[in-house]
Parts: C-alpha cells; sequence; structure tokens
C-alpha cells in the first residue's frame, strides 16, 4: 500500500539553525488518524509545515502523497496543496471575506462553479453549526467558532489528508468537540487520513490512531 | 474611505505620468506643426553666374522642395530713372542670376551649413544667403522648448513610477495575509494577485479618462483659445481613439508591470 506519508530519516531546520527533527522515520497509511505529541518546541508544527510544503527538508527524504517534498516546484506544490485541508491553531482566515467565503476558498482555488462553491460552504457550515453566521465576518467571531470556520474550509474540497496544528488549543469544551466529531466523521465518512499535532489526545475519542512523540528531535512511534 | 485613498494614491501619479506624456506629445504636434509653417516661409537665396536647374540643385542637396527664379526687373527698374536705357541693357546681361530655394524639411544648423558649403562648392553659385541668423534663433528655440518639455516628461515619469511602487508596496502589504492564506491552499499565482490586478486596470481606466477629459476641454476655454492666438499656434485635437489608445496602453504597461515586479519580490523575500 502506498503511503500517505513517508519519511525517511528526515531532518528539518530552519536556514542554518541548529537541526530540530533528526533522521526521523515516519510512515503514514491512507485513511488513517495520526496523533504527533510533543513538549513545545519539540518540533511538532516544524513536521507539519514540511507536510505541506512549508520548510523543505534539510537532509532525508520526505515524501506527501508520493511527491518528494525536497524537489517539488512551486506549481506542483500548488497542486498538492489541492489535496491537502490544512487547520492552524490561529485560524489564518481572510478577515476581509466574510465565513462563507473563507469556507468556499479551498473549492474556488479548485476551479469549482460559484454555484457548487456557495452550496458545499452552507453544507458545511451547518456541520460546524454556525450556518447563521455565513455572512458574518471572522473578527465578528469568537475563537471557538473562528476555529470551527477553519476546519469548515480544511474539510470543502474533501481533501485526502487533513493536517491539523493544535486544532482545539483555545478552544471550549463544546468547540472542541465539534472539532473532533468533524475530523473522526471525515475520517469514518470520506476517507480522509487525519494528521493532527497537539499536546494531549482526547481521552474520549473512541477511535483507533497513530501516535507519534517527539523528544529532543527525535520522532518515535508509541505502539 | 480608506479604498478611495487607496485608488488616488494611485491615480494621481498615473495621471501626472499621463498628463506630462500626452502634453510631451503634444508639444511635438505643436513644434511639428510649426516648423512646417515656418518651412513654407523659409528660403536660401543663391546668387548664381549661370542659369540653375532643380535638377542641378537637387544633384547638391536632397532635401529641396522647390527652385525659384527672383526676378531682376524689379532692381532694374527702379533704376530706370538714374541710368540710361543703354546701361541698363548692359546691366541686364551682366547682372547674375538670383533664386531663392525652399525645403522639404526646417533645417538643423548643421544642414544649412552643410547646403551653404555643397552649393558653394559648385563653382557656379557665387553667394549663398542662407538668413541663419534669424533661421538658428528660432531653431534653437524650439530645440530648448523641446527638450525642456522632454526633461520635464521624464522627471515626472520617474517621480510617478517612484510614487507608484511604493503604493503598490503599501497595497500588497495590506493583502499580505490573504495571499499567504491563499498560497497554503495551493492558490495559483494569478489568482493571489487578482486583486491587485484588477485594482490597477481599474485605476489605468480612470486615469486615461481623466487625461483625456482634460485634454478635451482645456484647449476649448477662452483664455487658453486667446493665449494660443496670440502665439499664432493651434494646439492638435485629442483624438479620442488614437490618442486614448496610446495613453491607456501607456498606463496599463507602466501599472501591470510594477505590480507584477513588487509581486514577484515580495514573493521571493
Amino acid at each position: 500500500m502506498e503511503h500517505v506519508i513517508s519519511a525517511e530519516n528526515l531532518t528539518l531546520a530552519y536556514g542554518r539553525d541548529e537541526p530540530i527533527i533528526t533522521e526521523a522515520q515516519m510512515k503514514i497509511n491512507p485513511n488513517e488518524f495520526v496523533f504527533i505529541t510533543g513538549k513545545s518546541g519539540s518540533g511538532k508544527s516544524t513536521i507539519l509545515k514540511s507536510m505541506y510544503g512549508e520548510l523543505v527538508p534539510k537532509r532525508g527524504d520526505l515524501k506527501v502523497c508520493g511527491v518528494n517534498i525536497k524537489s517539488i516546484t512551486s506549481s506542483k506544490l500548488n497542486v498538492l496543496r489541492r489535496y491537502l485541508g490544512i487547520v492552524f491553531q490561529d485560524y489564518r482566515l481572510i478577515n476581509e471575506w466574510t465565513v462563507e467565503k473563507n469556507v468556499m476558498l479551498p473549492l474556488m482555488i479548485g476551479g469549482f462553479s460559484k454555484g457548487v462553491c456557495l452550496k458545499q460552504a452552507q453544507k458545511l457550515l451547518k456541520h460546524v453549526k454556525l450556518l447563521h453566521k455565513a455572512d458574518k465576518y471572522p473578527l465578528e467571531l469568537s475563537g471557538g467558532e473562528q476555529q470551527r470556520v477553519a476546519m469548515a474550509r480544511a474539510l470543502a474540497h474533501n481533501p485526502v489528508m487533513i493536517l491539523a496544528d493544535e486544532p482545539t488549543g483555545n478552544l471550549d469544551e463544546y468547540s472542541s468537540e465539534v472539532i473532533w466529531d468533524l475530523l473522526k466523521n471525515a475520517r469514518e465518512h470520506l476517507g480522509t487520513t487525519v494528521v493532527v499535532v497537539t499536546h494531549h489526545i482526547p481521552s474520549t475519542l473512541g477511535i483507533d490512531y497513530k501516535h507519534f512523540f517527539l523528544e529532543s528531535g527525535v520522532v518515535y512511534e508509541v505502539s | 474611505m480608506r479604498s478611495l485613498k487607496n485608488h488616488l494614491s494611485v491615480i494621481l501619479p498615473l495621471f501626472i505620468l499621463l498628463f506630462s506624456l500626452q502634453f510631451t506629445f503634444l508639444m511635438e504636434k505643436i513644434v511639428k506643426n510649426y516648423e512646417t509653417k515656418l518651412t513654407q516661409d523659409y528660403s536660401i537665396v543663391v546668387v548664381a553666374s549661370k542659369p540653375l536647374s532643380k535638377a542641378v540643385v537637387k544633384s547638391r542637396i536632397s532635401g529641396i522642395k522647390s527652385l525659384e527664379e527672383i526676378s531682376s526687373k524689379k532692381i532694374l527698374d527702379r533704376l530706370k530713372g538714374n541710368i540710361s536705357s543703354k546701361n541698363i541693357s548692359l546691366l541686364k546681361i551682366a547682372l547674375p542670376k538670383f533664386y531663392s530655394i525652399k525645403l522639404k524639411a526646417f533645417p538643423s544648423i548643421q544642414e544649412i551649413e552643410r547646403i551653404k558649403k555643397e552649393l558653394l562648392a559648385s563653382g557656379f553659385i557665387t553667394k549663398v544667403e542662407t538668413f541663419s541668423k534669424t533661421h538658428n534663433k528660432i531653431y534653437r528655440m524650439f530645440q530648448a522648448l523641446k527638450n525642456t518639455s522632454l526633461i520635464f516628461s521624464v522627471l515626472i515619469v520617474i517621480i510617478s513610477l517612484f510614487l507608484m511602487f511604493k503604493q503598490m508596496k503599501i497595497w500588497l502589504l495590506e493583502h499580505k495575509d490573504r495571499m499567504a492564506i491563499m498560497t497554503l491552499f495551493g492558490a495559483p499565482f494569478w489568482m493571489k494577485s487578482a486583486v491587485l490586478y484588477r485594482l490597477v486596470v481599474v485605476d489605468s481606466f480612470i486615469s486615461t479618462a481623466l487625461v483625456g477629459v482634460f485634454f478635451i476641454f482645456f484647449p476649448k476655454f477662452d483664455n487658453v483659445k486667446d493665449f494660443t492666438s496670440s502665439l499664432n499656434i493651434t494646439i492638435p485635437k485629442f483624438n479620442l481613439v488614437h490618442d486614448t489608445g496610446i495613453l491607456l496602453g501607456i498606463s496599463l504597461l507602466f501599472s501591470l508591470f510594477i505590480v507584477t515586479i513588487v509581486i514577484r519580490k515580495m514573493n521571493k523575500e
């Protein structure tokens, strides 16, 4: 089976700084639910960044959906990113756009018609229980609501894989539950691979998952 | 309000840039028209020991438009009272031939000198009067006028481009977050930058329209009419299709070029 993510001796560093991750080995299969945990500054977000091509490996190989990130061209990276759904801890919503338009973004990039984009955005906003706020702007929403919008955006184009960076980090219990439910549903019903960087794995999740733990720049697979 | 200010920050330098270019084009046309007028009035007088033909003169100077003989009758008529008719007849035979040469284009000072040299080198042309003093004065004035307007325009264009660069950078900073987010979702270059391109295209149209309106209505003011007629010049009409096309083309070219440069530079950073 082709791995969705395959890292061989992956070393990551910012510029000429000391490596943050050294010689990491990781294999993630399609439809897996994966947690990457570790202390603050251990390099969890750095690994995620390399998975969506924001950081090029210093040494070793990293393949995402079969594409080698080390030698990827910018146009191919654009194409790869259209198959990914990314969720950031700081939401990264476009504040000048309405909630609805934010959710439509990946579909617009995918070249879907306005009608299709609108229908899908409304469907997802209903899922995250924010349809009544479709015309609002992100800054008019609470942090939890903004993260739910970001989750709807990440799911809008039925991505092959969702990469979520501490998606429930600053959220209230209700919003956290909505986010975990959405991620579980995406994996269960759409066959999406889910990679979540987090400090704590929720105990009430009730699903099988793979767990990578980071310490002192080394990646351990927890069995 | 902020959006209007943003637009004005581009429209204004673009307007100034187009205005100065159109002004230079206009000056070129006015000077050219005036030169044509002067060329019609300007002629070189030559004194020849034998009759001249246009072909002979043309073999020496290429830009000749016409060659006309100046009749000596008027001079001889004036002398009739003082000199006997026999002497008049002798004088008529002895008098050299006078010709007036008209040129196709208004010559430069160097050209005048060359023409004079060429004609005198023929051997049978004994004197050439180019009225160079008057000619040179007018010619130098025209050159100064043209050069001043050109230098003025170049400076304005540089300043305008600089201002536009600055404004594009401000725009880009305003749109940086949006563009970064779109990049993370795989948006192609054109999609990320579409807003900026749309803004400069709209502003190019507005600036062109404003410059067009100015140059259509400005010559129609009574004060302008009085001024130009006192100088014996006519302001060429603004050609709605041709002139607007050129201005819009220049404006789009400059603004699209600048926005592309700024986006590419920012992407690299």
